[in-house]
């Protein structure tokens, strides 16, 4: 669709803050209008990059679920079933989120599991999984900030 | 709205008639609905007003918490050096306004706006401010709360079963709550489990809400009103302490708790007012917590939204904001980011 979805809920979001939130009569509205207007701004921004965010980490806790079997203990079971559920049979954002929600699932187990292993392996790992979950947070941080 | 309220206070005020007037909702009050008004009524000595908050409960929202708790809290420091607005009727009947409520008399000439202290006037009187914050929150933790409302509301603790009772009750939140695994703040909390705080130096009330946004202040950075007690529990008053500097909280995202206070400042402060000391260690594990307990609220706002129990546009604001910035806090009070 063009113009591009992303940039015109861009324009749907200043509209409301520049034209709307004004002329609103009570605070209550006004702030209900603000709110409408910044969301505007970050669904714009997750519209463009929602399924390249959960195709990419899907990908790399799929990878990190693998490597990290063999530590995985008592929690391999879980590790395993995370590890069989399917790739996302579309690219709709609901099916790569119910991917990322069932891996993700997996990597909690992980996690716990590795961290009760005393081993430089393990510690290692320990980190590998650190790292992503830091990245992670990056993946999911909006570029515009309002208020 | 306004005829259901003069029909209900008429019911409640010794007078035939009662006119509601400049009823509005009020910006903000996330887990409940907040208004304003106005009452006017014939009393025995000529024409009475006065002025009055009404809080009820929505359909769902950012907590799940019971009226008649936070009713209790406020009523317990009614009077006592904690400054908070006389309750005066408790509604459980959810038919009369849509929701169950409470009344309380409206503090007037008061500001609460998260950004206020960040400009004149206020700005001048940050320290003011800060002191005035930490003293009564002193006075809260050291309120001897036997005997009063709250204690027939809330269960106390055990000094060092504090911590474990507010984990569980979050941790329990978290599990019913998510919509998607938390890996991060699952994390955390093995962490809070593995390592446990030392015990409370005493069960004290705790706010469970305390903060810049949850106070009444003056220009001259005099505090009249601690509200939002919907949180409130007995408790370890290092949680309050902790949750003040919550970086959720920070408003001028300058590191400063609160927006208005250094942090070592705000700890100095608390420890002169409170007379506790402010153990590093165990200031830790509070704070590793309160991200915890935040990240229970945020998550459970995010369900009422996504089930279609609410259509309150800053439930998704708050989940779209908040929930990965908690995890970012997570990471950099572990020292991972």
């Amino acid at each position: 669709m063009r113009p591009d979805t992303s940039r015109t809920l861009q324009g749907v979001a200043l509209n409301l803050l520049t034209n709307v939130m004004g002329e609103t009569r009570t605070p209550f509205g006004q702030q209900t209008v603000g709110i409408a207007g910044q969301l505007l701004f970050w669904i714009a921004e997750e519209c463009e990059r929602g399924a390249d965010r959960l195709v990419v980490e899907n990908r790399a806790t799929r990878q990190l679920l693998s490597d990290g079997l063999p530590l995985a203990g008592t929690a391999a079971k879980s590790v395993e079933a995370a590890l069989a559920t399917p790739p996302a049979a579309d690219f709709r954002i609901s099916s790569l989120q119910a991917e990322n929600d069932a891996l993700r699932k997996g990597l909690i187990a992980l996690h716990a599991a590795v961290e009760s292993v005393d081993s430089d392996e393990a510690r290692a790992f320990n980190e590998r999984i650190w790292a992503e979950l830091v990245e992670s947070t990056k993946r999911r941080q909006f570029a515009v900030r309002l208020g | 709205m306004e005829d259901r309220l003069e029909k209900y206070l008429a019911a409640h005020i010794p007078t035939a008639t009662v006119s509601v007037t400049n009823l509005l909702r009020i910006p903000g009050g996330a887990s409940r609905e907040t208004w304003m008004f106005d009452a006017a009524w014939d009393g025995p000595n000529g024409p009475e007003t006065e002025a009055f908050v009404l809080r009820k409960d929505p359909p769902a929202s950012l907590l799940e918490t019971d009226r008649e708790t936070e009713y209790a809290f406020y009523s317990t420091f009614w009077g006592s050096k904690v400054p908070v607005p006389r309750m005066r009727w408790l509604e459980p009947d959810g038919s009369i306004l849509g929701g169950p409520f409470f009344i309380m008399d409206r503090i007037l000439n008061v500001e609460s706006n998260t950004k206020a202290p960040q400009a004149p006037p206020y700005l001048a009187v940050q320290a003011e401010l800060a002191r005035n914050m930490y003293e009564i929150l002193g006075a809260i933790a050291t309120f001897d709360w036997h005997g009063t409302p709250a204690e027939s509301v809330a269960a106390a603790p055990s000094a060092d079963g504090a911590w474990k009772k507010e984990l569980d009750h979050w941790q329990a939140i978290i599990d019913a709550q998510e919509l998607s695994p938390q890996p991060i703040i699952r994390a955390a909390i093995r962490w809070l489990r593995a390592n446990p705080p030392p015990p409370a130096q005493r069960v004290s009330v705790v706010h469970g809400d305390y903060r810049v946004g949850n106070f009444l202040f003056r220009p001259d950075g005099s505090i009249h009103g601690i509200v939002d007690w919907e949180m409130a529990h007995l408790g370890d008053p290092l949680e309050d302490l902790a949750w003040s500097l919550n970086e959720s909280w920070q408003w001028a995202r300058n590191g400063r708790p609160g927006g208005i206070v250094d942090r070592p400042d705000a700890i100095v402060l608390w420890e002169q007012f409170s007379g506790m000391k402010a153990d590093l260690v165990a200031l830790q594990w509070w704070e590793v917590f309160c991200h915890v307990k935040c990240q229970g609220i945020w998550l459970t706002g995010a369900r009422s939204f996504q089930e279609g129990r609410t259509n309150e546009l800053i439930l998704p604001m708050v989940a779209y904001s908040l929930i990965n910035a908690q995890d970012q806090s997570v990471l950099r009070q572990i020292g991972r980011l």
